[in-house]
């Protein structure tokens, strides 16, 4: 029993060392110069919530905050839908459903940094090109405006993450039992009742996870943003890792950007464990 | 038991892993010195390794490492993460006023150095603190309005005509008119997603003389008056009205490859570091075809063009003596030994900063032009260093991207940066 016991924390030490280092010192080390007036270099004194202060009456860092609530909102609903609607498409049985479940996982193979780039490319160059042959100018001016630009973006991460999230869902609906809704066809439901009332129910700890992914996934995007906007027109479409890491770095303010990123830690945070507290509430157990 | 004494091994086999990543790099050899320098300057990364391999071999005990992190912000952001490693560099990049005073601690004096005293004059005045100088420059850089010479011949406007920003919108109107006759889509490639290009580059030209060219004078003033905010205005409408539309999704590579290399456009503003990027699509075009004009700015200069240091060679101070010694010999030998400027005007291509070269053996044709500006003293200093760190790309470029969108009107732009100027000043 001792023994065991050994093992185990044998097994689980270098994890949990690296962990440590990698993780949790930084997180301290962070909150700690959050309430100092490091510059990256030097340190001289404390300043207490002087910094904190200022993130709040800083309009980048709101502009930055609406922009990513509005961002994860509406890429949430359709990576979740279109995630779910391709993984019911899989899941039926026809010939190349095996061939079709790669297509559509395969963006998820490509970095970010690339896929903003290719799309850039699409929006832009190939999207003017189109717009130019068939007549209509609002095609030529993508990712020129703010509303193009987050329109870029959500179509963006829906390519990419969908097909993740399908791979999800198919897990989760192949486990559900078939008996349970052959028996509630006989007893004349139809589909969309089958669909809604027994699949739907049975897959919630599915939704859980995607959930818990798509929003802590569009809460940190960077890449992504970086490669296809990079926060422009007029930092408009700038997230908020992204105006984190401009105040930082390239405004030379580290302490500043340090205690937006605490703000912003604790904001991914309570959204994400509030959202998988009350998911879990509505799992149902069918031991 | 055996297989228990298998997975105690293993375990510790990952635990060493883990350890071993950090604990690299110990043990120095005897008096050898190792020269570590991190620089930004992507583009001549290969060149430069040529050189400290000349000089390794001139010098056999000292060993020459060097680490390339390229441009803008991420080099900052790279070297502040290596200075806290505890990994510090011998020598490294400042660019400017504020780095100074940022790294003012582990700056070492070189104003003692042969290089510091063949700088040419100007070159030295964002690093110079008293008689101090904390850097060497790297190089100089210029910038204008690039034309294509066989669309201005074709189009029978001659482009030294251009002496006021009535001019260059006549100029322009005369082109836009003739745009399919000329073979163009536009006049110009008017960039405004590139906030450096608008931000940076364009509103040097018109806030340079505010502030007597002098860019520490920049450096340490409260405010900015944008007193040629009307001609600064004007360029920029200008350019927006005759560029290739829309403007806030133009980016540099579509600007300089796309458009203009291939001759589709007539003019955009940008600099000597395009030459090679034009070379790698037409070699030809950009021997003949690539022409440099300055940016008027009326009621100051007319006829110059902004030429300053784009980057500076520092020392760290917090290395031994025998290092900082390897290291400022090392500056030297790259700028003022014949090996050294031989590299430099050759390999590297760059625009001397240094008295004692020998011009005509600067190969590339824009160089040469922007030299020949300099050496006729048509030039406006560069004072962007010093804008408050972020102001020139985060508040004024993304302020010029909402003015071109028609979401700011130009008095709300110039009061917008002016608080921001302020309020930077103030913290």
């Amino acid at each position: 029993m001792k023994d065991k016991r050994t093992w185990f924390w044998l097994f689980l030490a270098p994890v949990l060392i690296s962990l440590f280092f990698v993780v949790v010192l930084p997180l301290l080390f962070g909150i700690y110069y959050s309430f100092t007036d490091w510059n990256g270099i030097f340190l001289t004194k404390f300043v207490g919530f002087k910094n904190y202060s200022a993130v709040f009456q800083n309009t980048s860092f709101l502009n930055a905050l609406w922009f990513t609530v509005k961002f994860a909102i509406v890429s949430i609903i359709m990576e979740n839908i279109i995630g779910l609607g391709l993984a019911l498409l899989v899941t039926q049985k026809f010939k190349g459903n095996n061939f079709l479940r790669t297509i559509f996982f395969m963006p998820n193979l490509i970095g970010g940094l690339i896929l903003g780039f290719i799309w850039q490319f699409i929006f832009v160059k190939a999207f003017a090109a189109i717009g130019g042959l068939i007549g209509i100018k609002a095609m030529e001016s993508w990712l020129a405006t703010p509303n193009t630009g987050f329109w870029g973006l959500v179509i963006l991460m829906s390519w990419q993450y969908a097909g993740y999230i399908m791979v999800i869902y198919i897990a989760y609906l192949e486990n559900v039992d078939r008996e349970l809704i052959e028996a509630a066809e006989i007893d004349g439901a139809n589909a969309w009742q089958r669909f809604y009332q027994i699949t739907v129910p049975m897959i919630a700890p599915a939704f859980t996870v995607n959930l818990f992914l798509t929003l802590s996934n569009s809460f940190k995007l960077y890449d992504q943003n970086l490669s296809l906007t990079a926060g422009g027109p007029y930092n408009s479409t700038q997230m908020l890792a992204m105006d984190i890491y401009n105040t930082a770095f390239s405004q030379n303010n580290m302490a500043l950007g340090q205690s937006k990123a605490v703000i912003f830690f604790l904001i991914v945070a309570i959204i994400s464990l509030t959202q998988v507290y009350y998911s879990k509430k509505k799992e149902v157990d069918v031991g | 038991m055996k297989r228990k004494w298998i997975m105690l091994a293993l375990s510790l086999l990952l635990v060493i892993a883990l350890s071993a990543c950090s604990s690299s790099g110990s043990g120095t050899s005897n008096k050898k010195v190792t020269l570590d320098i991190f620089q930004f300057k992507v583009e001549f990364k290969k060149q430069f390794g040529e050189l400290a391999k000349l000089y390794e071999k001139d010098h056999p005990n000292v060993k020459v490492n060097i680490t390339t992190v390229g441009g803008g912000s991420d080099y900052g952001a790279a070297l502040k993460s290596k200075f806290a490693s505890g990994n510090e560099p011998t020598i490294y990049n400042i660019g400017g006023p504020s780095d100074v005073k940022d790294w003012k601690a582990k700056l070492s004096d070189l104003s003692g150095t042969k290089a510091a005293k063949l700088a040419l004059p100007g070159t030295l005045k964002g690093v110079q603190q008293g008689s101090k100088v904390y850097g060497l420059p790297f190089n100089e850089e210029g910038y204008g309005l690039l034309y294509n010479k066989q669309v201005f011949k074709k189009a029978g406007i001659d482009p030294n005509s251009i002496k006021s920003m009535d001019d260059l919108k006549k100029v322009s109107r005369e082109l836009d008119q003739n745009k399919s006759k000329l073979g163009i889509k536009a006049v110009y490639a008017f960039p405004a997603k590139e906030t450096w290009v608008t931000g940076l580059h364009a509103s040097n030209v018109f806030l340079s003389p505010e502030f007597d060219q002098d860019v520490t004078k920049a450096f340490e003033s409260k405010t900015v008056s944008f007193k040629y905010g009307k001609q600064f205005k004007q360029y920029l409408d200008i350019q927006q009205n005759y560029s290739i539309q829309p403007t806030a999704s133009l980016d540099y590579s579509a600007q300089v490859e796309q458009y203009f290399s291939n001759g589709k456009v007539a003019m955009i503003q940008q600099g000597v570091w395009v030459a090679s990027t034009i070379a790698g699509i037409s070699k030809d075009f950009e021997k003949n075809n690539v022409g440099i004009i300055p940016i008027p700015v009326d009621g100051f200069k007319t006829d110059s063009i902004p030429v300053g240091v784009p980057m500076y060679w520092a020392v760290n101070s917090n290395k031994s003596p025998a290092e900082i010694k390897a290291a400022k010999d090392f500056l030297n030998y790259m700028y003022t030994s014949d090996t050294g400027k031989k590299m430099v005007l050759e390999k590297f291509q760059f625009i001397p900063a240094y008295s004692g070269y020998d011009s005509s053996k600067i190969k590339d044709s824009l160089a040469r032009q922007i030299y020949e500006y300099a050496q006729n003293k048509k030039t406006i200093g560069w004072v962007f260093m010093g804008y408050p760190t972020g102001w020139g790309q985060n508040t004024l470029g993304a302020d010029i991207q909402k003015y071109t969108s028609g979401k700011m009107s130009w008095n709300a732009l110039v009061k917008d940066a002016q608080n921001g100027w302020k309020s930077a000043r103030n913290q």
